[in-house]
């Protein structure tokens, strides 16, 4: 057991950070643990969703379970997600999901009253804990033409119609229902290494040379307007649909541009629903994916397999 | 980023449903119609009743008039306020849309004045949005605040609360001579050919009388009639003669004016010489029965046909002889000149089909076919009912006369008015009413229609499309469904641009129920302004006009000449002339440009039907028709050069001899002495609405559309928008449908987008995981729990406390919740559900309570799954006590696998899983997992290229922002003002333009990523938003299991039936299958084990196991040891037969086997068993 340790030691380099968008880079280590990291922002991580919702009147012209789907698909603040517990193994309320540890309580109560149709919107939700609210975009000047700070619109109702209903929220995860889902959109693409046969550029006319250039969809390549050349712009815009390549095949020239994707490096993007930061999921992610690989390096079946895959089983439990 | 759409509507006030409307104006205008002067003029058409008082020499003469339709209005007792009656309330209220129906009778003794006395008729049903309708004329805002939808198109009747509409049935075309050849014709009599020429003849009243004209073998020729369900058959000359008063001579040159010896078979020449010898022998017939003169001939008909007729017993030959001419004799012209000269028409084309001068007409093709209104068929039905009722009023006179003597005053109206009014006059409306209930007739006459039953049908709203081609469907006749032969359901080019060749369904009634197109329409009695129009005039003007031009009037005694120097000008089967055969072109172009011009007085959809001059094809002549119900499109004049008033409506008679042309520019192959004259508009007029829906049909394999067409009329959608005030058995609806990015022009035109049925799904083509094969897909998880085809069904329980039961405590029910009985959370003290309330199956949700018997009677919910209950309304008519709820239970049905699901390019396929959104392959750029997977398999086979470009364009859209116009045969449409024009060299190649500008793959690939492995898939993979559509097939309505459960009481096998937990069969062919297998241990199970498993005691003396039976153990007093139950007695089986219980023995058998066992020692047949231990057989 005294061999080299397989261990790598990842590195994360960010590059743009918002409250719910970031752009990072992880290196150093290789798909299965991008991947996994991907797949547990999306479907681990978990946030605070409203799960029960009891119906006290409702007049609107969507029927309670629309309504009750609606109110669950609402993303609510959950940097307390963490903490809190699920409300299945909650010991303070035996599971019935009702006390403060596994459950924030909301309520609705709106009538229209006016000729004007009133539209019931996330806002209205009163939330019995200040932690956990509606998140809330109308902050974010970048979203001014959408809303007028209205929030997320729930049902709308015309004179005489009302709602009154009880929300429970819970803590869940992505994997159970898409609502408890933190992230919008996770990806990640290999970073594309690319080179230019330059000899065989240089027996290309500018014409082209353009049509070369033209031939990509997104902006990778683009030529020099001094020395004519062309240079690789942007080389995380390519998409690896190898259009270039194919082109310069057709062109007659195969070979004219080589790329390959380093298996090592992974440029992710992530989006947040605004449940919790970008930032704050990534480190809940790797929160989580740590609890999960301890899960099984601890586990009955891990010693067992140990002493079955030897070195491999020890690799396992982090030797 | 606010995007509008094509169609979009702000609100209510620019809401246009003209086009849509437009679609079922066929239906609307003849029930207007019928109203506003049809009754009228069929009243005229009822012959007023005589009764002539048995002793005394009075008559009494009773006709109708004034017939008078109202409004639907509500019953209300006492009070004289009018109540407006609204079609929501009878849907609720599960009552018929009706308006009284009344009329004036009037008496006359003996010339005396008339008396006028109004009769009640009873509730007569009403079309909705006709002109008696309450809805009709109100705004989409007003319309809503009566709880219809805001484009309530109408067109259809409210019975008993279910929506019915009349199904449009072609008929054969009315008033024009058509030459048949049918094999029946030859069984007919001896000596009759299998060829005649036969003219439906339709009177103003819309009652019609078929004639045919036999052909015999020995030249002559029959005119053979029907009188009340029996055939007569009269030798043509009698009819001839007695027509008008003529010479045989006359007759003679009439009937071989069609030949001259000069164009002997040149073209168009349709006389021979053998038509001189045929006019011979039918003078000679005549001559032989020595009938000389007219009035002979009269009197013969007469003598023959006075005990046949009705009402006319005591008449004079002669005028028995006028009414067999006048009913039954080419009955749409009232002139006997007339009548003389369609029949020498008639005989002349009927020589010229046996001469193979002309060729027989096909009587399916579209052009020899017209179309039957729901305001014709009521009208004439109608029209019966009355008469069979003004009979029956006159036995009932006459009977009151006898009884009564002296006592009965018939002298006095009012006594005369109380005998009729028994008579049952508000059965005429419930007559009318149960024919639209049942879609059949109940007739002695038959009508001169072919079917009893099917004429009307449910309008169902699973979904808008479904709705609406309800109203465009136009079915061959029930007749024709059970006939071996296919031709009757082929597709002939003459029906090109009236019916749809896409729409129409699969399997058995394929061909036979066929859709309008989308541009087609039905002429009626009203012109484009909306008058009705006034036949004789228009009747008179065209005279005019053709006189004008140079026609020469047929006048008495003046002989009609044939072609091909002249040819014969017919006015809706009147021949009112002949025009020289080198001036028809003109005329013809002239009568077009006339008929096109607003300001002539030619209707605009007069059918101007030139069969010109031919060698030996279809029978020449100038046939002009402007009655209703044929069919017309409009194309476009080529000769009138006027931008806009060059639309001409035509008809599908003269559509076979017109050229028409495609709007691409070109002149489709067209020789130059043929130039096109006409245009057309658009190449998807050919299609119907919902064949016009795919979008680019024109690139799919046409079979694929004509699925596309079943399953968009059973998808899921929005049904209704006004889910809330209807109370439908069953309606289906589609929680967040959306509108297609991709779509056709019809969308907006028709306004589709009122009624989404689908959802943009993002659809990856790819194999993936295998759950994908075999039309399977997957769907992800996460987008269904996002709400993606999220739906459910409503369905609604109508309690009515009246009519349940039959027994005679029916009144003391009431709807109370029992105050005794164990609770029941689900049910209120009223007896109802609350709203909202969740009602698991086998609990009950409705409480009723006797108070007579003192006993609750409770409704249990059927079915497997947990409703809710979503609305109840409640009868509050009455004010003592609720005697009539709707319950409307919602039964969530959001995707789980199994369910079906379709694109709109008859790509159907289950969803096989619900696959997690992390594993599912994603975009390494967007991060975008597709929400939908299908297997690249279900393409080449099926070359659905639509479906490819779909995805591409709607993908370019939804980058773009914009909606994508998907109108097929667009290179068909010449471009004069598209800015696309110059640059679309190929659709592809304007699509794929599209997405390399946003940075996308030309071709709608992309580079995708494995879910579970995050490695880059092998394969660049096409993915893109396809509009998919949620079909109503859904495994909860399907799945059967059992394992044990009820069973049939005789044969003890599992009963069959899904809704009685039956089991599915096994059967011979399962049988066979498996013993091919050799699975011997799993057919045991099957076909014994889990069937009808039975253990028998069989005596083995006598082999019978019918005769063992079960000694009852006698009753000694019970040994009890050491407080221990009894041990059980064993059981002591003892034969009948040999009086012993030695030999019994146990045997595991069918049930059925015992059961047989008994069924032939029934019949006294005894059944032996042999039993062994299985070792020494």
């Amino acid at each position: 057991m005294e061999g080299a340790s397989y261990a790598r030691m990842p590195r994360v380099k960010i590059r743009e950070l918002k409250d719910d968008y970031m752009k990072f880079e992880l290196r150093d280590t290789d798909a299965s643990v991008a991947n996994a990291l991907r797949r547990v922002m999306i479907s681990e991580v978990p946030t605070i969703a409203i799960d029960l919702v009891e119906i006290e009147v409702n007049s609107s012209v969507l029927n309670d379970e629309f309504i009750a789907h609606r109110l669950g698909l609402i993303p609510l603040t959950s940097e307390r997600a963490m903490a809190m517990r699920f409300s299945r193994d909650c010991d303070a309320c035996d599971g019935d999901g009702q006390c403060e540890y596994c459950s924030v309580e909301f309520h609705l109560r709106v009538k229209c009253i006016t000729d004007q149709t009133l539209d019931v919107t996330s806002k209205d939700l009163y939330s019995s804990d200040h932690t956990v609210v509606p998140v809330d975009f109308s902050a974010d000047p970048s979203s001014l033409e959408s809303s007028d700070g209205r929030g997320i619109i729930i049902v709308k109702l015309r004179r005489g119609q009302e709602l009154r209903l009880r929300a429970i929220a819970r803590k869940g995860i992505g994997k159970d229902h898409a609502k408890w889902s933190p992230a919008a959109t996770v990806t990640f693409m290999y970073e594309p290494d690319i080179h230019i046969n330059e000899d065989l550029m240089e027996s290309l006319t500018l014409e082209e040379k353009r049509e070369w250039v033209d031939s990509s969809p997104t902006r990778v390549f683009d030529i020099d307007p001094v020395t004519q050349q062309v240079m690789v712009v942007d080389p995380e815009a390519y998409s690896y649909d190898d259009e270039v390549i194919k082109k310069a095949e057709a062109m007659g020239k195969p070979g004219l541009v080589e790329i390959t994707a380093k298996q090592d490096s992974f440029i992710f993007t992530v989006e947040s629903t605004g449940a919790v930061k970008a930032s704050q999921l990534l480190l809940n992610a790797i929160e989580i994916l740590k609890q999960k690989l301890d899960a099984v390096r601890l586990s009955e079946d891990t010693v067992e397999a140990d002493d079955q895959f030897g070195e491999l089983g020890a690799h396992m439990r982090g030797g | 980023m606010v995007i509008k759409k094509p169609g979009h509507r702000s609100s209510l006030d620019d809401a246009n449903f003209d086009a849509l409307r437009d679609l079922l104006k066929p239906h609307i205008e003849s029930f207007d119609h019928m109203i506003d002067a049809g009754l009228k003029t069929m009243f005229i058409g009822i012959k007023p009743l005589e009764v002539p008082h048995p002793t005394q020499p009075t008559t009494l003469k009773i006709s109708m008039d004034n017939p008078k339709i109202f409004e639907p209005q509500k019953e209300r007792g006492f009070s004289k306020s009018r109540n407006i009656l609204y079609p929501f309330e009878c849907r609720q209220a599960k009552i018929s849309y009706t308006g009284t129906f009344t009329a004036e009778l009037c008496f006359q003794y003996d010339n005396g004045p008339i008396v006028r006395e109004k009769f009640n008729f009873g509730q007569f049903p009403i079309m909705l949005q006709s002109k008696l309708c309450n809805l009709r004329g109100a705004s989409p805002k007003k319309l809503v605040s009566y709880k219809e939808e805001a484009s309530e198109v109408g067109g259809y009747f409210i019975l008993n609360g279910l929506e019915r509409v009349m199904r449009l049935l072609i008929m054969p075309k009315r008033n024009y001579p058509m030459s048949t050849v049918r094999s029946s014709f030859s069984e007919r009599r001896e000596g009759y050919t299998d060829k005649a020429v036969v003219i439906r003849c339709v009177r103003a009243d819309q009652t019609s009388v078929s004639i045919k004209l036999y052909y015999l073998r020995n030249g002559s020729a029959r005119l053979g009639f029907w009188i009340l369900g029996r055939e007569y058959m009269l030798p043509v000359g009698i009819v001839l003669k007695a027509l008008i008063d003529t010479t045989d001579r006359e007759i003679y040159v009439n009937l071989t004016s069609c030949y001259n010896e000069k164009y002997e078979k040149g073209k168009g020449a349709v006389g021979t010489q053998l038509v001189g010898e045929r006019a011979k022998i039918i003078l000679d017939e005549v001559r032989d029965l020595s009938l000389f003169t007219r009035l002979q001939c009269l009197q013969y008909i007469g003598e023959h046909f006075q005990p046949i007729l009705q009402g006319l017993k005591n008449e004079s030959h002669h005028i028995v002889a006028d009414a067999v001419l006048r009913d039954y004799i080419l009955v749409h012209l009232d002139n006997n000149f007339d009548k003389f000269n369609l029949l020498i028409f008639m005989l002349q084309k009927l020589f010229s089909l046996i001469d193979q001068t002309s060729v027989p007409d096909n009587p399916d093709s579209l052009q020899n076919q017209e179309v039957l209104l729901p305001g014709h068929l009521i009208t004439l039905y109608l029209k019966e009912k009355l008469e069979e009722w003004l009979q029956k009023g006159k036995r009932l006179l006459l009977d009151e006369i006898e009884k009564k003597g002296a006592t009965f005053e018939f002298g006095r109206i009012a006594d005369v008015k109380k005998v009729l009014e028994k008579n049952h006059t508000k059965g005429i409306s419930t007559a009318i009413e149960n024919m639209l209930k049942t879609g059949r007739l109940v007739t002695t006459t038959g009508l001169d229609l072919h079917q009893r039953a099917g004429y009307t049908v449910q309008a169902e709203r699973i979904n808008f499309l479904r709705f609406i081609s309800h109203f465009r469907a136009v079915h061959r006749g029930s007749s024709f469904a059970g006939l071996r032969t296919t031709t009757v359901r082929k597709l002939l080019p003459e029906s090109w641009g009236f019916l749809c060749p896409v729409h129409t369904p699969d399997g058995e009634p394929c061909g036979l129920l066929n859709h309008m197109t989308r541009t087609c329409r039905v002429t009626s009695f009203y012109d484009s302004e909306g008058n009705i129009k006034d036949y004789f005039k228009i009747k008179l003007s065209i005279l005019n006009i053709l006189v004008e031009i140079g026609m020469t009037q047929s006048l008495p005694k003046i002989f009609l000449p044939g072609p091909p120097e002249v040819l014969t000008v017919l006015l809706d089967g009147c021949i009112v002339g002949f025009i020289p055969s080198t001036e028809v072109e003109k005329v013809v172009a002239h009568i077009r440009e006339l008929k096109v011009s607003s300001a002539a007085v030619i209707p605009n959809d007069m059918e101007v039907g030139y069969v010109p001059l031919s060698m030996g094809g279809a029978y020449p002549g100038l046939y002009l028709f402007t009655s209703p119900s044929r069919f017309v499109r409009p194309v476009r004049n080529l000769s009138i050069p006027s931008t806009n008033e060059n639309v001409e409506l035509i008809g599908p008679f003269e559509q076979v001899f017109m050229e028409i042309r495609c709007p691409d520019g070109g002149d489709g192959g067209r020789k130059s002495p043929f130039p096109a004259t006409h245009e057309e508009i658009h190449p998807t007029g050919m299609l119907s609405v919902v064949g016009n829906l795919t979008p680019w049909s024109d690139h799919n394999q046409s079979p694929r559309n004509m699925y596309q067409c079943q399953m968009a009329k059973q998808t899921m959608g929005f049904s209704s928008q006004t889910i809330q005030h209807r109370a439908d058995q069953k309606l289906y609806h589609l929680q967040t449908p959306q509108t297609p990015i991709v779509r056709t022009r019809a969308y907006s035109e028709y306004s589709i987008d009122e009624y989404p049925s689908g959802t943009n799904a993002i659809v990856a083509v790819l194999a993936y995981t295998g759950y994908d094969m075999e039309d399977a897909m997957i769907l992800n998880k996460s987008s269904v729990e996002r709400g993606m085809f999220h739906g459910q069904i409503y369905q609604t329980e109508t309690i009515d406390l009246t009519e349940k039961g039959g027994k005679s405590d029916q009144s003391a029910r009431v709807f109370r919740k029992s105050k005794l009985d164990k609770p029941c959370p689900s049910i209120d003290s009223d007896g109802l559900p609350h709203v909202g309330q969740m009602i698991w199956p086998d609990e009950p949700y409705c409480s009723t309570y006797n108070e007579v018997t003192n006993k609750t009677y409770l409704f249990k919910k059927k079915g497997s799954e947990p409703v809710y209950v979503d609305y109840v309304a409640v009868d509050t008519k009455t004010k003592k006590n609720l005697n009539k709820v709707n319950i409307r239970f919602r039964h969530p049905r959001n995707p789980v696998i199994g369910d079906k699901f379709s694109s709109r390019h008859g790509q159907k396929g289950v969803c096989s899983q619900l696959w997690p959104d992390i594993d599912m392959p994603f975009s390494g750029t967007t991060g975008m997992r597709p929400d939908l997977i299908i297997n690249p398999h279900a393409f080449p086979s099926r070359m659905t290229i639509a479906m490819l470009l779909e995805s591409v364009a709607a993908k370019g859209g939804s980058l773009h922002g914009k909606f994508k116009d998907a109108t097929p045969f667009r290179s068909s449409v010449k471009k004069d003002d598209e800015e696309s024009g110059s640059k679309s060299a190929s659709l592809v190649d304007e699509l794929g333009v599209m997405l390399k500008e946003k940075g996308f793959n030309y071709h709608g690939c992309e580079v995708l990523y494995s879910g579970v492995y995050g490695t880059e898939l092998t394969c660049e993979i096409f993915i893109g938003p396809v509009y998919y559509q949620r079909l109503r097939h859904m495994v909860s309505d399907k799945y059967q299991v059992r394992s044990t459960g009820t069973i049939d009481q005789v044969t003890r096998q599992p009963i069959k039936g899904r809704k009685r937990g039956g089991g599915i069969r096994f059967g011979e062919m399962e049988r066979d299958s498996l013993l091919a297998h050799g699975a011997a241990y799993l057919l045991h199970d099957r076909l014994h084990t889990c069937s009808d498993y039975h253990i028998a005691d069989v005596c083995s003396i006598c082999g019978s196991m019918l005769t063992t039976t079960f000694q009852q153990p006698r009753k000694r007093p019970v040994r009890e040891i050491g407080g221990l139950p009894p041990a059980r007695a064993p059981r002591k089986v003892t034969c009948h037969a040999c009086q012993s219980s030695k030999g019994m023995e146990k045997v595991a058998m069918p049930y059925i086997f015992r059961y047989l066992a008994a069924e032939l020692a029934a019949m006294n047949i005894k059944m032996t068993l042999k039993l062994t231990d299985g070792v020494d057989i």
